[in-house]
C-alpha cells in the first residue's frame, strides 16, 4: 500500500513505564523496541490493564518513560521539556478519543475550526467546512454535538484531528464507544483519510477485525510488546 | 490563537456553563456579595452624612462650647481667623409671671448669626432671631399662661411683646432644665431684664460651623484647655435618644452583611473548585489541539471576567434598587434630601467581586491549566483533593483579611480563626461520631440500615468536611436570624407601649404627696424619686485631679453637677450587677449604689468611697452595689443612689415618670394649675418618632437578612448537588453488592436526613454560643436562651437535606439515564 522505503517518524528504544505504587513498584512492561515509518498503519492489543494506553501517552510525548528513549520526527522526547513537548505534539499529533470529547457549546463545523484557529491557520472555516464534507457531514455544519450520534460525533472528531493535517495520528479505542456496523464505518473512515493524507495511525484496539485491517500489529502482554506476524 | 477567536471561544464556553448548575450557584452567590457590599458601602456612607447633619441640627452647629461662665471674646476671634462661623448663646432657668400665673421657663438669649445649622420654625413666620424688646415663646407658655401673640409680656424688669409661637427649634440645650417650656430673646436685651444676678444658673455656650478641617484645628486648641464646667460637644461625641438603636442597627446591619459575604466566598470558592474539577476533560481536550496552558488559563480567565461583568452589573443594579427601597422607609426619619454617596462607592462592590473572583478562581484555574492530555486516555486515577490545598490558603487568606477588615484588630481576628478552625474540627468529629450513634440506635430494623452503615464509613471523609461547613453555615444563618429576632424584642421591649410620656420635675418636698395622690387618683403608675443636685469632689480621700487620669476626667460625670437620690429599694427597672443592695446606711457610713458604665469608665470598684459636694455640705459614702440603667427606658435614671437618710436636710426636689393615655391625659392640666411650679414635660410625640425609628430600621435589617438567607440557601444546595453528582461511583459499588437503584436512592435520603439532624443540632448549639458573645461584646444586648430553636433547625434542617437530596438527585438521574440513551443509540 506504501512506498517500500519512507522515513521513520516515530522510534521507541529500550523503553520501560514503572509506577510506584502503594503495594510497590509497578513495572508495566519493559525494553520496549519499535520504528514506526510514515504512512504506516499500527494496531496496538493486548488484555486490559496490560499498559496499551501508558504506552500510548509515552508514544505520543504525554508522558516520559522510566527507561529508554523516544523520538519523535527525530525529536528525543527525553531531552525536551514539557513546553517544548507540547510544541512537538501540537507541530505532529492529533488524537481521537474513545468518548469523541467534543465541546458540547460549539457546533460540529466550530468544533472543526478550533484546531485551526488555535494554530492561527487562515481561512480555518473554509478548510473545516471541507473536512466535515469530507467525513460525510457537509450537510451537518451546524448541528451540535448533543444533536448528532456517536458515529456522528466520532466522524467530527475524526475530522478535527485531520484539520491540522498532523503526521502522527493517535487513537485509543476509536470505536468502543459505537456499535458493530457504525464502528465499520468510521474505521473506514479513518483508513480512507490516512491513506489520503499519508498520514501514521497508531490505535488502540480490542477488535481483532479492526486490528487485521493494519499494516502491522503489535500485542502488549506482560510488560513485552510482540510483533503479530502478518 | 488570536485573542479575538479566544474571546469568542471564551463566550461560547460562558454561555454553555450558564446552563450549569454549579456555574448558576457561582453567579448567584457573587451577584448577592456585589449587591450587599455595594448597598453596604453606598447606604452607609449616605446614612453617616445624613445623621451627621441630622444631628448638626439637633445641635444648631457642627460643635458647641458649653460652659458655666461667660466664654472669653477670644475663642470667638479665634474661630473667625479659621474662617468658622460663630455665636454666643446664654441660657437659664427662670419663673415667667402673667397674672396670677407663675411659670419655670427656660430663656435663650441669643446673637445673629443663630442657628448656625438646621431652621427656627415660628407662627407666624419670622427671619433671623427676635427683634430687640420682642420674644418668641413656645405654645406651652402661652398656653399656660393664657396669652396669645402680640400680648406684652414681663421678664424681670423689661417688658417685651411676644411676637411669635415658636414652634421648633434646634440648640435646645441639654440636662433636664431645658425639656421646661422655652421663651427666646435677643441677647440685646439680657442685661435690662436683671435677671443675671448672682445666684442665677446660666449656661453659657459658643457655637461654631463650618469646614471640618479647620473645625478640627479648633477642637485640638479647644480641648486641652478645658476647665471643670466646660464641655465640647462634637457631632460624634453627642448622643441623641436614636443613636443607640442605629448604633446597634448599624452594627447588626454589618455584622448580616459580613456573613453573607463570606457565605458567598464560600459559594463561589465551592462552585469554581467544581467547576474546575468538571472542566479538567474540557481542559484536556483543547490541549490536545493545540492550545498551550497559557492560552488555557488566559480563556478560563476571561470566563471569570464574563461572568464578573454580568454579575457586577446585575449585582450593582440589585444594590441601587434596595438602596431606593431602603430609603424609602426611612423617608421620613431622614432629613431630605438626603446626601449622595460618593460616586466610586457604587463601584466598591463590583471591585471587592473581582477580587475575590481571580483570587478564588486563580488558584483551581491554573491547576486545571496543568491537567495532562493522558487524562482522556485514563481517568482511574483522579486526584480528589485536585487545587485544593492551595484554594484552601487563599480563601483562609480572605477570610482574615474581611475579618481584619471588619473588626480592625488583627489579635482577635487571629483569635477568631483559630477558635473557627478548632470549631470546624471538633465539629468533623462530633458529627461523625453522631452520626454512627444514630445508625446504631436504627439497628436492626431494615436491610437499609447494613447499608446505611457501610455508606457511613465510604462517606466518612466526606462526612468529616461537610458537616462542619454545614453546620457552620446553618449556625451563621440562624445567628442573623436570631440576632434581628433578638434585637427587635429589645428595641421593642426598650419602648413599650407603656414607656412613659410624661415627666414631671421641680415637684418640692411640700408638693409631694399632693402630686402622689393626684396621680394615684388618675390610676397613673409612677413611683417619685427625690433629687438633689451634687459634684463629685474625691475618692479614696484623694481630690479629682489625683485620683483619676486626665482621660476619666473627661467624663461628663466629673465635670458637672449630678442628679443623685436616695432609696429603701432600688429602681424596678435597674438590674443588680454586683454587691448587695444596701436599703440603709451601715451604722454610720453611707451606702452607694453606682451605675456600670460610669463605675467603668472612672475605674470604680465596690468598696471605694467617693466624696460629694451637695450645696454647702460634703457627703462620703462607700460604693456597695453597681447596677445596669436603660438609659433609653424614659424612667429617671441616676449615676448614684444613697441609702436614706444621707441627705436629709438638704435641698430636695421631686422626679416622677408616668405613662398617661386617653382620660388620663387630663392629670396634666391639673396637675399644672394646682402646683404651678411643676415642670411637666410631654415626650409623647418624640416616642412616636423614635417607634416609627425602630419599626424602619427592623424593615431594613430584614432586607439585609433576606439576602443572607439566599445565599445560604444557594450554598447548602451546591455543597449537597456536588456531592450527589460524585454519588455514581458510590451507588455503581453498592449496586455490584446488590442493592437496588430504589435502595440506593432511599440510602441517600436516609443519610441526608440524619446529617440534616446532626448538622441542624451542632447549628442550634454553635448559634447560641456565638450569640452570647456576639450580644456581649459586639451589640450589647442581654445573652438570652433560644430553646424553640434547638427542635425547629434540626427538623428545618433535616427537612432541608431531604428536599435538596431529592432535587438534586432528580437532575443526577435525568442525565445518568440520558447519557445512558446516548451511548445506546
Ligand atoms: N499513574 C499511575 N500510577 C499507578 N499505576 C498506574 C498509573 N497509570 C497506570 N497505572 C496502572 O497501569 C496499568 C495499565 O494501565 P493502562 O490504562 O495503560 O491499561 P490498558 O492496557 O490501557 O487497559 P484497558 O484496556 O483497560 O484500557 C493499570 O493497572 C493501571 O492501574
Ligand atoms: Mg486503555
Amino acid at each position: 500500500m506504501n512506498e517500500p522505503v519512507s522515513e521513520i517518524i516515530l522510534s521507541a528504544q529500550d523503553v520501560a513505564k514503572r509506577f510506584d505504587t502503594q503495594a510497590g513498584m509497578l513495572e508495566l512492561f519493559r525494553e520496549i523496541n519499535l520504528e514506526i515509518r510514515r504512512g504506516e498503519t499500527i494496531a496496538i492489543t493486548g488484555p486490559s490493564g496490560a499498559g496499551k494506553s501508558t504506552l500510548l501517552s509515552l508514544l505520543a510525548g504525554l508522558d516520559l518513560a522510566s527507561d529508554g528513549s523516544i523520538a519523535i520526527a527525530g525529536q528525543n522526547t527525553h531531552t525536551l521539556d514539557e513546553k517544548a513537548r507540547a510544541e512537538l505534539r501540537s507541530r505532529h499529533i492529533s488524537f481521537v478519543f474513545q468518548t469523541f470529547h467534543l465541546l458540547p457549546e460549539l457546533n460540529a463545523l466550530e468544533n472543526v475550526v478550533l484546531p485551526l484557529e488555535i494554530r492561527g491557520t487562515t481561512q480555518a472555516t473554509d478548510r473545516a467546512r471541507e473536512w466535515l464534507q469530507q467525513v460525510g457531514l457537509g450537510a451537518r455544519l451546524d448541528h451540535y454535538p448533543a444533536e448528532l450520534s456517536g458515529g456522528e460525533q466520532q466522524r467530527v472528531a475524526i475530522a478535527r484531528a485531520f484539520a491540522s493535517a498532523p503526521d502522527l495520528l493517535f487513537a485509543d479505542e476509536p470505536t468502543g464507544n459505537l456499535d458493530e456496523h457504525t464502528g465499520e464505518a468510521i474505521i473506514e473512515q479513518l483508513f480512507q483519510l490516512n491513506t489520503d493524507q499519508n498520514t501514521t495511525l497508531v490505535l488502540i484496539t480490542h477488535d481483532n477485525h479492526l486490528a487485521s485491517r493494519c499494516d502491522r500489529r503489535l500485542h502488549l502482554h506482560n510488560g513485552k510488546l510482540q510483533e503479530w506476524p502478518q | 490563537m488570536t485573542s479575538g477567536s479566544l474571546f469568542k471561544l471564551a463566550w461560547q464556553q460562558t454561555l454553555s456553563a450558564g446552563r450549569l448548575p454549579i456555574w448558576r450557584a457561582l453567579l448567584l452567590a457573587l451577584t448577592v456579595a456585589i449587591a450587599i457590599a455595594t448597598l453596604l458601602a453606598v447606604l452607609g456612607d449616605r446614612l453617616e452624612q445624613s445623621l451627621g447633619r441630622q444631628t448638626a441640627e439637633l445641635l444648631g452647629a457642627d460643635m458647641t462650647l458649653h460652659s458655666s461662665r461667660p466664654i472669653p471674646q477670644a475663642v470667638a476671634n479665634n474661630a473667625n481667623t479659621l474662617g468658622l462661623e460663630t455665636s454666643q448663646v446664654a441660657q437659664f432657668p427662670t419663673m415667667i409671671e402673667a397674672g396670677e400665673n407663675l411659670l419655670l421657663i427656660s430663656l435663650r438669649a441669643i446673637n445673629m448669626p443663630y442657628p448656625l445649622r438646621g431652621n427656627i420654625v415660628t407662627q407666624p413666620a419670622q427671619v433671623g432671631i427676635p427683634e430687640p424688646g420682642t420674644l418668641w415663646a413656645e405654645p406651652a407658655v402661652l398656653e399656660r399662661l393664657s396669652l396669645e401673640v402680640g400680648q406684652q409680656i414681663e421678664l424681670g424688669y423689661a417688658q417685651f411683646t411676644i411676637a411669635a409661637k415658636l414652634i421648633s427649634t434646634p440648640d435646645r440645650g441639654n440636662g433636664f432644665s431645658n425639656f421646661s417650656p422655652q421663651v427666646m430673646i435677643n441677647q440685646q436685651d439680657l442685661d435690662a431684664t436683671g435677671l443675671l444676678g448672682p445666684g442665677s444658673r446660666v449656661r453659657y455656650r459658643q457655637l461654631f460651623s463650618g469646614d471640618p478641617e479647620a473645625l478640627n484645628k479648633l477642637e485640638n486648641q479647644l480641648r486641652p484647655d478645658l476647665a471643670s464646667g466646660e464641655r465640647l460637644i462634637t457631632l460624634d461625641s453627642s448622643n441623641n435618644i436614636n443613636g443607640g438603636a442605629l448604633n446597634n442597627a448599624s452594627r447588626y446591619l454589618r455584622l448580616g452583611a459580613l456573613l453573607t459575604l463570606l457565605i458567598s466566598a464560600l459559594t463561589i470558592a465551592l462552585s469554581l473548585r467544581r467547576y474546575t474539577l468538571n472542566s479538567r476533560d474540557r481542559a484536556a481536550v483543547l490541549l490536545s489541539l493545540g492550545m498551550t496552558a497559557r492560552q488555557l488559563q488566559g480563556l478560563f480567565l476571561l470566563q471569570l471576567l464574563l461572568a464578573w461583568v454580568v454579575c457586577a452589573l446585575a449585582g450593582t443594579a440589585v444594590a441601587l434598587g434596595l438602596e431606593q427601597v431602603t430609603l424609602y422607609l426611612l423617608d421620613d426619619l431622614l432629613p431630605q434630601p438626603v446626601p449622595s454617596a460618593q460616586p466610586a462607592l457604587y463601584g466598591l462592590g463590583a471591585l471587592l467581586g473581582l477580587v475575590s473572583l481571580i483570587t478564588l478562581g486563580l488558584p483551581p484555574m491554573v491547576a486545571m491549566s496543568q491537567v495532562s492530555v493522558m487524562h482522556l486516555f485514563r481517568r482511574s486515577a483522579t486526584p480528589t483533593t485536585w487545587g485544593g490545598r492551595m484554594l484552601q490558603l487563599v480563601a483562609g487568606l480572605m477570610l482574615t483579611g474581611l475579618l481584619m477588615l471588619y473588626l480592625d484588630d488583627l489579635k482577635l481576628t487571629l483569635i477568631l480563626i483559630a477558635s473557627l478552625l478548632i470549631t470546624a474540627w471538633l465539629l468533623g468529629k462530633l458529627g461523625a461520631w453522631l452520626l454512627r450513634i444514630s445508625a446504631f440506635a436504627l439497628a436492626g430494623k431494615h436491610t437499609l440500615v447494613r447499608l446505611l452503615r457501610l455508606r457511613l464509613q465510604q462517606q466518612q471523609r466526606w462526612h468529616q468536611m461537610q458537616i462542619p461547613v454545614i453546620s457552620l453555615l446553618l449556625a451563621l444563618m440562624a445567628i442573623s436570624l436570631w440576632a434581628r429576632s433578638d434585637l427587635l424584642d429589645r428595641w421593642q421591649s426598650q419602648l413599650p407601649d407603656t414607656t412613659p410620656n410624661h415627666f414631671l420635675i421641680n415637684i418640692q418636698q411640700h408638693e409631694r404627696d399632693g402630686v402622689d395622690q393626684l396621680l394615684q387618683s388618675y390610676d397613673l403608675q409612677s413611683q417619685l424619686y427625690p433629687m438633689i443636685r451634687g459634684r463629685i469632689t474625691g475618692l479614696n480621700g484623694e481630690p479629682i485631679a489625683t485620683a483619676f487620669t486626665e482621660q476619666q476626667r473627661q467624663h461628663n460625670a466629673l465635670n458637672r453637677e449630678l442628679n443623685l437620690t436616695w432609696g429603701e429599694r432600688m429602681p424596678a427597672h435597674n438590674r443588680l450587677l454586683s454587691g448587695e443592695w444596701s436599703s440603709q446606711s451601715d451604722g454610720d457610713e453611707v451606702q452607694l449604689s453606682i451605675e456600670q458604665e460610669f463605675a467603668n469608665t472612672l475605674g470604680l470598684a465596690l468598696g471605694d468611697k467617693l466624696m460629694f459636694s451637695i450645696g454647702s455640705h460634703t457627703v462620703e459614702g462607700s460604693i456597695s452595689s453597681i447596677r445596669s440603667v436603660q438609659w433609653e427606658s424614659f424612667q429617671p435614671n441616676f449615676y448614684v443612689i444613697f441609702t436614706p437618710g444621707a441627705l436629709d436636710n438638704m435641698p430636695v426636689s421631686y422626679i416622677t415618670s408616668f405613662y398617661a393615655s386617653g382620660e388620663q391625659r387630663k392629670v396634666g392640666n391639673q396637675l399644672l394649675q394646682q402646683f404651678p411650679t411643676i415642670t411637666l414635660i410631654d415626650i409623647e410625640q418624640l416616642l412616636a418618632q423614635a417607634r416609627s425609628l425602630i419599626g424602619k430600621l427592623s424593615d431594613t435589617s430584614g432586607l439585609v437578612m433576606l439576602l443572607t438567607l439566599l445565599a445560604g440557601l444557594v450554598l447548602v444546595f451546591t455543597t449537597l448537588s456536588q456531592e450527589l453528582d460524585q454519588r455514581r461511583y458510590e451507588n455503581a459499588l453498592l449496586h455490584t453488592l446488590g442493592a437496588t437503584p430504589q435502595q440506593c436512592q432511599q440510602l441517600d435520603l436516609l443519610e441526608f436526613a440524619l446529617l440534616g439532624l446532626v448538622c441542624g443540632g451542632l447549628a442550634a448549639a454553635l448559634g447560641e454560643i456565638a450569640l452570647w458573645f456576639i450580644h456581649q461584646r459586639l451589640v450589647l444586648i442581654e445573652p438570652v436562651l433560644h430553646p424553640g430553636n434547638w427542635l425547629l433547625l434540626p427538623l428545618a434542617a433535616t427537612a432541608l437535606f431531604t428536599l435538596t437530596g431529592l432535587l438534586a438527585r432528580r437532575r443526577v438521574d435525568e442525565r445518568n439515564s440520558y447519557q445512558l440513551l446516548r451511548r445506546l443509540g
